[in-house]
């Protein structure tokens, strides 16, 4: 039996269909007590290693664990797991609660279960309505409902935000920090780095099925960087260089764009202000998961310097 | 014994599953529906039909409406094929996954829940067409051509025979995950494949042993079994026991069960 750490470990993992690649010598750790968050563009290998992990998917090679032990191997899955991996996957013909009421049973969960998570994720009061007639938003919170069943002390989420109003997301970001927060291992998964860099601590990021990196969502920033628009950006750039030697970096991303590295706002503002030079445009840069990709693999382009 | 009360335990969510969905109204319906065709036939009379066969005084007479009810079994076979494909539909076989990953353990509890639906509906309809045969009996003044006792063992053959159809249905559906081709392929077995292959010297020897063949030892109804040994000339074409022809439906069903499971073993569901 596992005596209480419920990581999530992936080793060389390899998934080959036919001749394509879709998982390629993965090699990961998720620790419980935090989100993680699961990140790679469309068809990076996300969903078929969330797969492999839940045993839905036999791995080529490699190993996919959770707590030590493959998930066939797990004494009571559903009671260690919770797992959402689509919207599709009722009956039309079931109510949210017969759903709920079937998969309780099939774990084994007390019946007194069925209403608890149907109150913790907001299912409650569509309980009565089939299947058929829920909206996404619905499917998702009755999937959550039934990941949750078993009281689960590990969670794999695959895109969970996909067709979530924002209300929705925010409300999805506080309850899976809640869970987290409760000493649960989380793993979401999103191509979306917006989603996920307000409930996630750590990142693990693939790409064409390979690794690209893994660390603490902080990382992912690197340094702070100023986006500016000036019609004088040539001798913008001259004079932050030669104020700043060595502390500050400039991209040109356009003929009168730039994106400053090491300044703040104010500090570019005051700067420009004092020189005479026009700014068109001043805004502080959220990094997209194409520049997180960048940063993290040390493949930064369109340096001046 | 943990093992059982697993077992238990899916089988209880199965059958759950199964109540809260429509099939068991439309399940009831084909029940009562073939039960009363059956005595809707025994009311009208078969000496009134055209060309008239032997009434309901004759012995024949009533085998053949017995034996038209037991023709019926596609009916629960059909809804087991269907029950089972609409996991693969619609996508519930994730999530059932999740909860029972052991596979052999999720299909049998598959089959135990229809079993015991399958010997619901063959009740619903025996006890339709047994009551209506009696009444059209009472109502024309005569006495069934069968003794009571014989009757009433026919009614249960088919009854069980319903509930091994099921099973059998079920067991294509966790093969065939598509459930038109299931379905397409349960009818088209029933109705064309296997008398086609009676065509087939020497096939004819191996009938007793085919689906059709164990039914006909199951029932007691060997309409096919008479019309072949008529038509090929040669004696007639020994059946099974009962007993045996039962054994023989209920193996077809696990090997197509187990099929069905170690298929899928290797098969990733995505």
């Amino acid at each position: 039996m596992n005596t209480g750490s419920w990581d999530i470990e992936v080793h060389g993992l390899t998934k080959t269909f036919g001749t394509v690649e879709a998982v390629t010598d993965l090699d990961f750790t998720v620790s419980p007590g935090t989100v993680t968050a699961f990140l790679g563009p469309n068809g990076a290998g996300k969903t078929t290693t969330m797969r492999m992990l839940l045993g839905l998917v036999t791995p080529t090679s490699g190993r996919a664990t959770i707590g030590g032990l493959r998930y066939t191997e797990l004494p009571r899955p559903a009671a260690t797991v919770g797992a959402v991996l689509d919207t599709s996957g009722f009956h039309p013909d079931h109510t949210a609660r017969d759903h709920l009421s079937v998969y309780a049973r099939l774990g084994g969960f007390a019946r007194s279960r069925v209403r608890e998570v149907m109150d913790l994720t907001g299912v409650t009061p569509f309980a009565g309505r089939r299947t058929r007639a829920l909206s996404t938003g619905m499917r998702r919170r009755l999937h959550l409902a039934t990941a949750l069943l078993g009281d689960p002390r590990v969670l794999l989420l695959d895109e969970p935000g996909n067709g979530l109003d924002p209300e929705g997301i925010a409300w999805l970001r506080r309850f899976l920090r809640e869970l987290a927060a409760e000493g649960r291992t989380v793993l979401v998964s999103s191509h979306v780095l917006s989603e996920v860099e307000q409930m996630a601590e750590r990142v693990v990021m693939i790409r064409d099925g390979r690794l690209v990196a893994a660390g603490a969502v902080a990382d992912l920033y690197g340094e702070a960087a100023v986006r500016v628009r000036s019609p004088q950006a040539g001798p913008l750039t001259t004079a932050l260089l030669a104020a700043y030697p060595g502390t500050v970096r400039v991209e040109a991303l356009d003929q009168d764009t730039l994106r400053i590295h090491g300044l703040t706002t104010a500090g570019i503002a005051a700067d420009a202000a004092a020189r005479g030079i026009p700014l068109h445009e001043i805004t502080p840069e959220r990094p997209t998961l194409e520049h997180a990709f960048l940063h993290l693999t040390g493949h930064d382009q369109g340096d001046t310097r | 014994m943990t093992a059982l009360v697993s077992l238990g335990r899916l089988v209880s969510a199965e059958l759950r599953r199964l109540a809260a969905t429509r099939l068991p109204m439309w399940g009831s319906l084909a029940a009562l529906g073939s039960g009363g065709f059956v005595g809707l036939l025994a009311l009208v009379g078969p000496e009134n039909f055209d060309p008239p066969v032997p009434g309901l005084d004759t012995a024949p007479g009533v085998r053949m409406l017995l034996g038209l009810l037991g023709m019926c079994a596609f009916v629960p076979a059909l809804l087991g094929t269907t029950a089972v494909a609409s996991e693969y539909r619609h996508r519930t076989i994730t999530t059932t996954a999740l909860f029972a990953p052991r596979r052999w353990t999720m299909l049998a509890a598959k089959l135990t829940a229809y079993a015991i639906a399958g010997l619901a509906y063959g009740l619903i309809a025996v006890t339709v067409a047994g009551a209506a045969l009696f009444g059209a009996a009472a109502i024309k003044g005569v006495v069934l051509g069968l003794p009571t006792a014989t009757v009433l063992a026919l009614l249960s053959r088919i009854a069980v025979t319903m509930a091994v159809y099921t099973l059998v249905g079920v067991a294509v559906g966790a093969l065939i995950p598509n459930q038109v081709a299931a379905a397409a392929i349960l009818g088209a077995y029933f109705y064309m494949i296997e008398t086609a292959l009676l065509l087939i010297p020497g096939v004819k020897e191996l009938y007793p042993y085919l689906p059709g063949g164990a039914t006909a030892a199951l029932t007691g109804f060997t309409f096919l079994a008479d019309a072949l040994a008529e038509q090929m000339g040669g004696g007639a074409t020994s059946l099974l026991s009962a007993p045996l022809g039962a054994a023989v439906l209920v193996g077809y069903a696990l090997v197509a069960a187990a099929i069905a499971v170690i298929a899928p073993l290797r098969r990733d569901i995505t």
